[in-house]
């Protein structure tokens, strides 16, 4: 954000409604914080795997999807953290929006259920890694999406197949859906594609996770 | 004395150039990061970045080069560990060659290794549509200058190399000289910075280095930046070289 903001962002023409770039980058940082952060799910259900935890647990008379549920829900909360972290850093740095409590509870809605869907799809290379490695290394085509974005400048700068490609991969409709909650304006269609994109992921990591979780237990 | 010392150098070099030539796969990663910078910087961002010039990718390229090789010297540097960690520098010392030699060598395969990563980079620039209307003179000015950047770097490399006790810890110096590109004339122009920024990114080698090469492959008149960037280059080299052997001397003797 920092590099971004006060080294590039001078130069990067991303369209005169947008007000300051920082207001511009700050939704796409935001996918990237939880992006990076679900890769320490993975890593510590994969330490629980190793460790033989798993094992005990099954041993206790708790509900089996209690011990996924639980680091999926540590995730959310963590996340939540670094996004508030991240936030006071923006406006630190001048930040500002004419957003209604409506419009920040609709944020909030969208990063939580990105997050559970990440945090879902973070859980099968936990529960499926041999090395520390592989069970945290899926997060970097997550964290590298932004990029490829609209994120950090607009998909009308780019050129033909990229552009397709920005404008047709999930980050882009959620970028800016909140983007256009921050600057009171409306969402359009874009918050429904985004919405399509989070709970269509977040069913099949889900599913694909008991799945594999179940392989895992018998 | 002086040939006694250039053959053993060329010993250790054949030495160093067996190991990068049996395993490639150093030169692949020296070489993606800064292509993939490159690709990145051209095709996603560079529609956006106003940078004063229809193609980005021109723009661009001679900090990429400096990236590439910010990035390759790491290698040096974690050869050099392995070696001392090895104990092949006390079977070298057994023997009656110039001690100097062993560096030598070090720096010789980063030097070679580096310019077949800034080939490999050119050669893909080319092909996303980099052009230069430069002359042999101008090619072989920016060959020198790229030349004496990765010597500068290289012996910066071998005091991490000597110094460092882990190999994380040899090869992590180079991330703030692969950051410095970052903040520079490299990616965007400085008048494009606020205040604080904008001073640092003028006053730091990187971009009197890049603003030269850049003039030169776009044939205009280089200015001072020239003069500032040998500046840079040969007093961080003759500083490295110095501190350099003051450590190897420490460690051997």
């Amino acid at each position: 954000m920092l590099l971004f903001v006060y080294v590039f962002g001078g130069a990067i023409s991303h369209g005169a409604s947008s007000g300051s770039y920082l207001g511009y980058l700050l939704p796409g940082i935001l996918l990237m914080t939880v992006a990076s952060g679900v890769s320490y799910t993975a890593f510590r259900i994969f330490t629980d795997m190793t460790t033989g935890i798993f094992g005990r647990f099954r041993s206790m008379p708790i509900a089996r999807s209690g011990v996924l549920w639980s680091h999926v829900l540590t995730s959310l909360v963590a996340n939540l953290v670094s996004i508030a972290v991240v936030f006071g850093v923006a406006f630190a740095m001048g930040f500002r929006t004419g957003a209604g409590v409506a419009a920040w509870f609709a944020v909030a809605g969208i990063l939580i259920l990105y997050t559970l869907a990440l945090t879902w799809v973070a859980v099968i290379p936990g529960l499926t890694a041999k090395s520390i490695s592989g069970a945290s290394g899926f997060s970097y085509p997550l964290i590298f999406l932004p990029f490829v974005s609209s994120a950090f400048v607009p998909t009308s700068t780019m050129p033909g197949p990229v552009r397709w490609f920005a404008e047709n991969q999930p980050v882009t409709p959620i970028v800016d859906t909140i983007r256009h909650l921050f600057a009171g304006q409306p969402v359009s269609n874009d918050i429904w594609i985004a919405l399509g994109w989070m709970v269509g992921i977040l069913l099949v990591a889900f599913t694909g996770a008991m799945l594999v979780y179940r392989r895992k237990i018998s | 004395m002086t040939t006694h010392t250039l053959s053993d150098t060329g010993v250790m070099l054949g030495r160093s150039m067996r190991h990068i030539t049996r395993s490639l796969d150093t030169i692949i990663t020296v070489t993606i990061m800064p292509i993939g910078f490159m690709l990145l910087f051209v095709f996603v961002f560079g529609g956006a970045i106003q940078a004063g010039t229809d193609h980005y990718v021109d723009y661009l390229m001679p900090g990429i080069l400096l990236i590439a090789i910010a990035s390759g010297i790491s290698y040096t540097a974690f050869r050099l560990f392995n070696d001392l960690k090895g104990g092949i520098f006390e079977r070298f010392h057994s023997m009656p060659i110039a001690r100097s030699s062993v560096l030598w060598g070090h720096v010789l395969t980063s030097l070679v290794s580096n310019l077949v990563s800034v080939a490999i980079i050119v050669g893909v620039g080319f092909a996303i549509g980099f052009r230069s209307p430069a002359g042999v003179a101008a090619w072989l000015a920016v060959v020198g200058i790229l030349v004496l950047f990765t010597l500068a770097l290289t012996w910066i490399a071998v005091i991490a190399g000597l110094s460092a006790s882990s190999p994380d810890g040899a090869t992590a110096f180079s991330y703030p000289i692969i950051f410095l590109p970052f903040v520079s004339s490299a990616f965007v122009p400085t008048d494009t910075m606020p205040g604080p920024v904008r001073a640092f990114a003028e006053n730091q080698p990187v971009t009197s280095i890049v603003n030269a090469i850049r003039a030169l492959l776009a044939r205009q008149p280089v200015g001072h930046d020239i003069w500032i960037a040998l500046a840079w280059c040969v007093g961080i080299l003759v500083a490295a070289y110095a501190v350099a052997m003051v450590v190897y001397r420490r460690k051997i003797g």
